[in-house]
């Protein structure tokens, strides 16, 4: 199969920077793959399960969470906000995570910011565990 | 000639203490350092890409429905500037505002400092102050970053500023710091920066790019001021070593120097007590 060059960054570091296969990422829309040959493409990410087929086929699953997409002259750039490898979750954070903004959203008498910031835990921690399963 | 000696020894004394806290100073700015700059290591990548990302987006946009990539609606500049919080540093707060008085000749601008030193200097000249929240540079984490690029973007939705300009200093090498300005906002600020020779087709916005830009412009203020707070952090520390470790140099050459002078004092002292008790006994016999 072909492939095409693939940098994943995050403010911790470059996480990836080698030819893939594929990549498969949750954007603002829904999931999406790109493939090698692809258009100049930009969107925005959301929170998700992301997938990369390496070069040599082996699939590696992460939780991609915010940042962009953007396809130029055949070259995809993921710049996410954070992205951890399955092998990186770590699974009994998430639960206490999860755990904690459930908690808090049990509560009635939240200011808007607290009840959207403890909502994007939630789900933060949920495709976490997601990616973990 | 007994008092001078004891000035010049209070003298050595005092540059001694002296020489101790700028030794100490060096060697906490040292150990710092390490950490910071391998911090500015890890996010100068995302940094790079964020930024290339955008200048290829900016250089192939043709799309200017997005408030973000329209002409600029306003004359208001503003500058995101991180400088320190302490001073012995050298020069490294003053050539920063030095960098940015150059750059606003003629321009009608306001500030958002990030920095003790930065808040301080804004304030004393009057120049309009956006917040005065991030005073402390030394905490400021990702977070704080997005707290300040919604901030930045909501003002210039509502058209108060028209362009956004990142103002800090660049961690060149531990020898060699430098202050620059780099455009953020309006895209098309951007475009002058991008690579010129080849031009890139038309990119593709899902689904549309006031959407897309909605999204990606508040992430990429907020990731380009994280990536210049770890670079300036580091260049702060980095200058600060250096000036320390020469200010210790200086000492110890100031502490030589007036040794040889104490001993000779004290010598000739010596040699005229030695001339006396001669002469007198010369006189006795």
């Amino acid at each position: 199969m072909n492939t095409f060059r693939l940098q994943i960054v995050t403010p911790d570091g470059l996480v990836f920077d080698e030819q893939a296969q594929r990549v498969v990422v949750r954007s603002m829309t829904g999931d999406m793959a790109i493939l090698a040959g692809h258009c100049n493409y930009c969107t925005g990410l959301g929170m998700g399960e992301a997938r990369v087929t390496s070069a040599g086929g082996e699939v590696r699953r992460a939780a991609c969470i915010g940042g962009m997409l953007t396809v130029v002259e055949g070259d995809c750039r993921i710049v996410a906000t954070t992205w951890e490898w399955q092998e990186q979750i770590d699974r009994d954070r998430a639960e206490l995570a999860k755990k904690r903004a459930e908690e808090k959203l049990a509560q009635k008498n939240l200011s808007d910011k607290e009840q959207k910031i403890a909502e994007a835990k939630l789900r933060r921690a949920l495709v976490r565990i997601g990616v973990k399963q | 000639m007994a008092a001078n000696r004891k000035a010049v020894k209070l003298r050595i004394k005092s540059i001694q203490s002296t020489m101790q806290i700028t030794k100490a100073m060096e060697l906490v700015a040292a150990s710092k350092l390490r950490h910071a700059k391998e911090r500015a290591e890890k996010s100068k990548p995302y940094f790079d890409i964020l930024q290339t990302a955008l200048e290829q987006i900016a250089a192939g946009n043709t799309e200017f429905s997005s408030p973000y990539a329209k002409k600029a609606a306003s004359e208001v500049w503003c500058y995101v500037v991180i400088a320190g919080d302490r001073g012995f540093a050298g020069g490294y707060n003053n050539n920063l505002f030095k960098c940015l008085e150059q750059e606003v000749q003629g321009k009608e601008y306001m500030v958002l400092p990030i920095g003790k030193k930065a808040v301080e200097y804004y304030k004393r000249r009057e120049v309009p102050i956006l917040t005065e929240a991030f005073s402390e540079a030394g905490d400021i984490s990702v977070a704080d970053c997005f707290e300040m690029a919604r901030m930045l973007c909501s003002e210039f939705r509502k058209g108060t500023i028209g362009y956004i300009s990142l103002c800090y200093t660049e961690f060149v090498s531990m020898m060699t710091q430098t202050p620059k300005t780099d455009p953020m906002l309006p895209l098309t600020e951007l475009v002058a920066n991008a690579e010129k020779k080849d031009r890139y087709g038309q990119i593709l916005y899902e689904p549309d790019s006031s959407q897309v830009f909605d999204v990606i412009v508040p992430e990429y203020l907020a990731g380009m001021i994280y990536g210049a707070m770890s670079e300036s952090v580091a260049s702060e520390l980095a200058a600060r070593r250096m000036v320390m470790d020469a200010a210790t140099k200086n000492a110890g050459e100031m502490i030589e120097t007036l040794n040889l002078y104490y001993n000779r004092v004290r010598q000739a002292g010596i040699t005229q007590e030695i001339t006396e008790i001669v002469a007198g006994a010369e006189g006795n016999s």
